[in-house]
């Protein structure tokens, strides 16, 4: 098997967690990545929701940019803007939200709006919730993907732009006033993670092979929840790494970056 | 109706004022008389850019800002406000790149001339391209105000206005830091007495579109995403279009159903082509990423050196050193906007 690099390893982990004949709310990069590999293998009719206001494009002319980009908006179904996009959402169209962030805590809570605690001069400004918040509200299952850092797991976020399961107790999300499930899968290179359906608290449901539960647990700053049965991830196969080489990624505009340590 | 409050409190150790509840720009009651006000004649709007900002545009106003990212961004308009100046701006947008970029560089450069005192927004960035540093260097000193909401309920908040109503019910901000410190309110739905979050209407003074087609009179088609243009377009006080092409009213009324913004909400209608360059324009050309690249290095050299020596040479060079929009396209190229037309494919839009 071939070497692969963690934005491949994320991209094919996410593409793995999509199931066919499903609607997924995709963010820019990685998600798009890991739907257009899921239409491309195991998942054919899998349709994207792009928030600029597209609903199931033919991504004919490359990947997309930009989740506003002409080339997410080709031979689409349905053509509208952000409020009939998100609608979607709201109603119930949208099985899965794909998002991204700078933090995450224990119950799937995700911050990228501000590093620090003072919101009006924070250490540093983010770009914002963009989509991710209303994604994270009403899409169904929300998936998140993540660098797997203990600057990143964190006790306490600095601020809750995507809301997950709140401080965890059964009610938050109805009190909230929000309609989705919740946070649903967090993908990193090395671990993939779920949710404990009672505590829900984030579990670990697979490990990268010939890393161990306990390594996982070191980079992640609360307590995870690892159970028994903690499988090795599948590994991208030569085929799947084609793919997403020189089919889908074949610009290298996302896959080929360089991680900023 | 009651107040309601999720469980947010119990999760956040963030400081914050809170903020008064109240609009940020003209209150419902003023926009709906303007509107009333407003000569409704189907009438010739077009003129010069420079005459449409002239006209409207004012210092301390609340700026509604169309487009999404890099996607039909009416950077023709900004670089007009920015020649014609414009101080204390309230700046309303759901996502945006380039836009709200050069007016805080015009800012940095000469605030007596452009600055901004305040934001109202859900995300300021480039995409693949990278973090907005100007935003990040007045955000992260305080030096401007935010207030922030998602995607859906920054273009939700204009859309409230084009339906005449003071605020929306949404189902999402709540449970999240946004609910504390956004104007926005958690009450008890009185149907189902369960929680839901309620948004103000975003009022701006002056909505600024870029559309792919318009007749003389503003009645406008977009094509591709309709990103919010036609709801900010619907919710400001006075909204200044430029169009990629003005086209016949005749066939405006050959195909009404293409009409997404209705003519007595436009105030002025100017053809610019390639009006939102160097973002993309469906149906006529796709972003051009070296000149955003270009521009955003300029901004992250200052973010990080604080020298404005490059800075100013932009500015000078593409936007004070220009006449209008055609100047700027004139220092561009022909082959950089071929290499655009091309990447953009082609994409059918109707026109006839």
């Amino acid at each position: 098997m071939s070497e692969y690099t963690p934005f491949e390893m994320i991209a094919f982990t996410g593409s793995r967690i999509l199931e066919d004949e499903k609607i997924v709310f995709v963010g820019t990069g990685l998600p798009i990545i890991a739907a257009m590999h899921a239409q491309l293998t195991h998942a054919p009719n899998l349709y994207m929701i792009y928030e600029a206001g597209s609903l199931a494009p033919i991504l004919e002319m490359g990947m997309p940019l930009s989740v506003g980009d002409t080339r997410a908006a080709r031979k689409a179904c349905y053509l509208k803007g952000l409020c009939g996009a998100f609608e979607l959402t709201q109603r119930g169209c949208a099985d899965y939200a794909f998002i991204g962030g700078a933090q995450v805590d224990m119950y799937g809570n995700i911050c990228s709006t501000i590093e620090g605690h003072n919101y009006d001069k924070p250490g540093i400004r983010f770009p914002g919730s963009g989509g991710a918040g209303a994604m994270a509200a009403n899409c169904e299952k929300t998936i998140a993907i993540m660098a797997l850092e203990k600057r990143r797991f964190v006790k306490k976020l600095d601020f809750v732009t995507s809301i997950g399961f709140g401080d965890g107790s059964p009610d938050y999300r109805e009190k909230a006033g929000v309609l989705g499930s919740g946070p649903y899968r967090i993908i990193t290179n090395q671990a993939l993670f779920g949710f404990d359906e009672e505590t829900k608290r984030m579990m670990l449901l697979e490990v990268k092979p010939g890393r161990t539960p306990a390594d996982i647990q070191e980079l992640v700053d609360f307590e995870l929840i690892i159970p028994p049965d903690v499988k090795d991830m599948v590994e991208p196969t030569d085929e799947d790494l084609r793919l997403l080489r020189d089919v889908i990624d074949a610009e290298g505009y996302f896959l080929k970056r360089v991680i900023k340590k | 109706m009651n107040s309601a409050s999720s469980k947010i409190k119990n999760i956040s150790s963030l400081e914050y004022k809170e903020k008064k509840l109240e609009y940020w720009g003209p209150t419902p009651d003023e926009s709906r008389k303007l509107m009333v006000n407003k000569s409704h004649a189907l009438k010739d709007k077009t003129m010069t850019l420079k005459e449409a900002v002239a006209k409207h545009v004012r210092n301390g106003i609340n700026l509604g800002i169309g487009g999404f990212v890099n996607t039909r961004v009416p950077v023709a308009i900004i670089h007009e406000i920015i020649r014609h100046g414009a101080t204390d701006l309230t700046l309303s947008f759901q996502s945006n790149s380039i836009c709200p970029e050069l007016l805080a560089g015009a800012m940095i450069l000469d605030p007596d001339r452009v600055s901004i005192k305040r934001v109202e927004l859900a995300w300021w960035g480039y995409e693949i391209i990278g973090i907005a540093p100007m935003v990040r260097y007045l955000a992260t000193n305080g030096i401007i105000e935010m207030d922030d909401y998602t995607n859906y309920g920054m273009s939700v908040r204009f859309k409230a206005v084009s339906m005449g109503i003071p605020f929306i019910p949404v189902r999402d901000h709540g449970g999240s830091d946004m609910e504390l410190v956004n104007r926005g309110k958690m009450i008890e739905c009185p149907f189902t007495g369960k929680n839901v979050y309620l948004l103000p209407a975003c009022h701006p003074d002056v909505g600024i579109v870029h559309t792919t087609a318009a007749d003389m009179y503003g009645n406008a088609r977009i094509f591709g995403a309709y990103c919010t243009c036609p709801e900010i377009a619907m919710a400001a006080n006075a909204t200044i279009m430029t169009t990629e092409k003005i086209i016949a009213s005749e066939s405006i009324r050959s195909y009404p159903n293409l009409t997404e913004i209705p003519f007595p909400v436009v105030d002025t209608v100017t053809e610019v082509q390639y009006g939102a360059y160097p973002g993309a324009s469906y149906g006529n050309y796709w972003f051009d990423m070296d000149h955003l690249k270009m521009f955003r290095s300029i901004c992250e050299d200052f973010r990080k050196t604080g020298s404005k020596d490059a800075l100013k040479k932009y500015y000078d060079e593409y936007i004070f050193g220009c006449e209008n929009h055609d100047d700027f396209i004139d220092k561009i190229g022909y082959k950089t906007i071929k290499k655009l037309k091309e990447m953009d494919g082609g994409q059918p839009i109707i026109l006839t």
